[in-house]
């Protein structure tokens, strides 16, 4: 009687103390047995440049294959951190679809330390990635919709993974326009590829220059001013936006203009990232981490969001 | 809750007995400051109670860490990544209440999603060792229900004159004091001393909030085109010492540094600011928030508004510690309570 009586007794102390143990604060929410099971977030995979091509003065395609042949597993609208030992890393969009081979596209402007080395590497030249990163545009969502792409500048980077994915299954979806401006003819991107969409006759294209351009023989305005003739079903129509930050406020009066909810409108935003893990705060817009919440969000969610657009 | 007696000298033995098997960081005098240092004996400790300019969160989450190492075999035209981490032993010694409270929050900051196994591993190794402290003329944790703590800490020292009433936090808290001090249990009397030591603490605080702390994010959200962040924006210098030296600001910087043969890169991370210009600055030079305004507002919501809907608790532990840092005077007592003013105008 006696001996069990104590038994009970070192169990339920034993209790005690487990349960001590786990509401004990000073541990960092009871991660404590497995913390060092927990690997660096910073470690990132060896690549290496596949191919590259210069598509203007400014841009060049890249086509890069990751070392341990494993797929990287993406989805359209989201990015990879990319390094380069020495230069730094920097969050770059995926510029192609999904893909079950290791290899995908990312399309770079040369503007920093990071992006002019990278426009020095050639094929065979290693690079690091981690990722991917970010919500993607939901392809499921779209389907069966008229789809209207707009994009500005390189806009069209992050946009061109979609518009792929979307031509892969081309009955899926409904009509499907895209306009497109940039400053200047000579930089608009994919120009040859535009062609081949359009040629097949499965999306129509617009371009826009910004002012006009003696080599150029198109339309001239904003991207804006392609808008009005457009002839749009606003009950069946999904836009998706993604140019500078300048863009979206006159696209997206424009997009009202055409009766479109904001619920069916998508915006992929651009922040400066160190992390990609919602930790840095470099990206975010109050309480949103762009890295995580985003870069692709639905117009009608951060509609409030102060500072978004 | 369980409360240990110790006398005033027997502090002395258990520090030493402390750094035979810790690093121990604690309150030291350097150049007139009291700032927080590794100690080497325990008459280097300086346990006066009073706010110090820089918080302990340094050794936690330090103001440059290294996170990966790359390697280069250029003759072997090999390639490797290895993750750092540097974590040692160590005991924070004399933290007080409000910094508790903050690394509570910096837990669950690094925590959340993917965790991030820098903090996580250091914050293992790490024993927190509380006291109680006196406020000066900018602390206000009264206001913002952090002048107390319960849990967070492994010991926790509370002086009531005649000798230190040591509240056990956790059993390796327990253990320790009982394997490098001796102490004996606390009487009531003695107990009921800290409540005394509390009530005198509550009465002494300069600063104060006019709004309840629960009140605080709802206020600030109303608070977005107040003409305060104009009034503070024109005086601010954007040098983001309110930021360096705020106890739960964690942003960082992510940086390479390469060796002159390129054999060996070092990625690091800095502390950043988001009151610094280029915070928000994207490559292709646009700016998100170009104005020390805007800057300033993003800084207070972060403390009062944003960070409190993703991680809940306000993320101001009110240790006053960027008041007492700022160039030019921005108080954030002044600025919450004359928001808080407007935001009771505008509910006439």
């Amino acid at each position: 009687m006696n001996s069990l009586k104590s038994q009970t007794k070192t169990e339920v102390e034993q209790k005690k103390e487990g349960d001590k143990r786990i509401t004990s604060t000073s541990q960092p929410l009871n991660l404590s047995s497995s913390v060092f099971d927990i690997s660096s977030p910073y470690i990132s995979r060896l690549a290496r440049i596949d191919g590259v091509a210069r598509l203007t003065e400014k841009e060049r395609l890249f086509k890069i294959a990751i070392e341990d042949n494993k797929s990287l597993g993406h989805s359209p609208g989201q990015f990879i951190m990319l390094s380069i030992p020495g230069y730094g890393e920097a969050p770059i969009s995926i510029s192609s679809p999904p893909s079950k081979k290791n290899t995908f596209e990312i399309c770079v402007r040369a503007v920093g330390n990071l992006t002019n080395a990278l426009h020095r590497l050639t094929k065979g030249d290693r690079l690091w990635i981690r990722g991917p990163y970010g919500k993607p545009f939901p392809v499921e969502e779209i389907k069966g919709k008229d789809l209207l792409f707009i994009a500005g500048g390189i806009g069209l980077v992050p946009m061109r993974s979609l518009i792929k994915t979307v031509l892969n299954t081309r009955l899926t979806f409904g009509k499907i326009n895209l306009l497109y401006g940039v400053k200047n003819p000579d930089e608009i991107l994919f120009k040859d590829e535009m062609s081949q969409w359009e040629g097949s006759g499965n999306i129509s294209i617009q371009i826009t220059i910004d002012k006009p351009h003696p080599e150029w023989k198109g339309h001239t305005g904003v991207v804006t001013t392609l808008m009005p003739p457009l002839k749009i079903d606003e009950t069946k129509t999904s836009a998706i936006v993604v140019g500078p930050p300048i863009m979206y406020k006159y696209v997206i009066m424009s997009l009202g203009d055409k009766r479109i909810s904001g619920h069916d409108i998508y915006v992929s935003l651009e922040r400066r990232m160190k992390c990609g893990l919602g930790k840095c705060g470099h990206c975010q817009i109050n309480s949103v981490y762009v890295c995580q919440e985003g870069p692709v969000f639905r117009l009608s969610d951060i509609r409030y969001l102060r500072e978004a657009i | 809750m369980e409360f240990r007696f110790l006398p005033k000298k027997g502090i002395a033995i258990f520090v030493t007995g402390l750094l035979k098997e810790f690093k121990v960081y604690g309150p030291v005098k350097k150049d007139g400051f009291l700032v927080y240092g590794e100690i080497a004996s325990p008459s280097d400790l300086n346990l006066l109670h009073t706010p110090t300019p820089l918080s302990p969160k340094q050794y936690l989450f330090p103001p440059r860490e290294t996170l990966l190492k790359f390697r280069n075999n250029n003759s072997e035209n090999k390639t490797s990544i290895e993750p750092v981490t540097e974590a040692h032993d160590q005991v924070l010694f004399g933290i007080h209440p409000c910094d508790i409270h903050a690394i509570r929050l910096l837990d669950r900051v690094f925590a959340y999603g993917t965790p991030d196994s820098n903090y996580l591993k250091r914050r293992d190794k790490t024993l927190i060792i509380g006291i109680d402290c006196i406020p000066d003329k900018h602390c206000f944790c009264r206001s913002v229900n952090t002048m107390t703590v319960e849990s967070g800490f492994d010991l926790f020292i509370n002086d009531i004159g005649a000798g230190f009433v040591i509240e056990i936090g956790t059993q390796r808290g327990k253990e320790l004091l009982s394997k490098y001090s001796k102490t004996r249990k606390a009487t009531i009397r003695e107990i009921s001393k800290i409540a005394y030591f509390k009530k005198k603490k509550m009465e002494s605080f300069v600063a104060s909030l006019n709004a309840e702390a629960s009140t605080l994010p709802l206020i600030y959200s109303g608070s977005y085109n107040s003409p305060v962040w104009e009034k503070i924006g024109k005086i601010c210098y954007g040098c983001g010492s309110c930021n360096l030296v705020c106890p739960t600001c964690y942003c960082f910087d992510v940086r390479d540094d390469i060796n002159l043969n390129t054999a060996e890169t070092e990625r690091y991370r800095v502390w950043d600011g988001c009151l610094l210009e280029d915070f928000a600055k994207v490559a292709g030079g646009h700016n998100f928030r170009k104005t020390r305004a805007e800057r300033l507002r993003h800084r207070f919501n972060r403390k009062f508004q944003y960070q409190v809907d993703k991680f809940g608790g306000l993320f101001c532990v009110g240790c006053g510690r960027c008041s007492r840092t700022c160039l030019v005077n921005i108080n954030i007592v002044e600025v919450t309570n004359e928001l808080i003013e407007e935001s009771n105008k505008d509910r006439g």
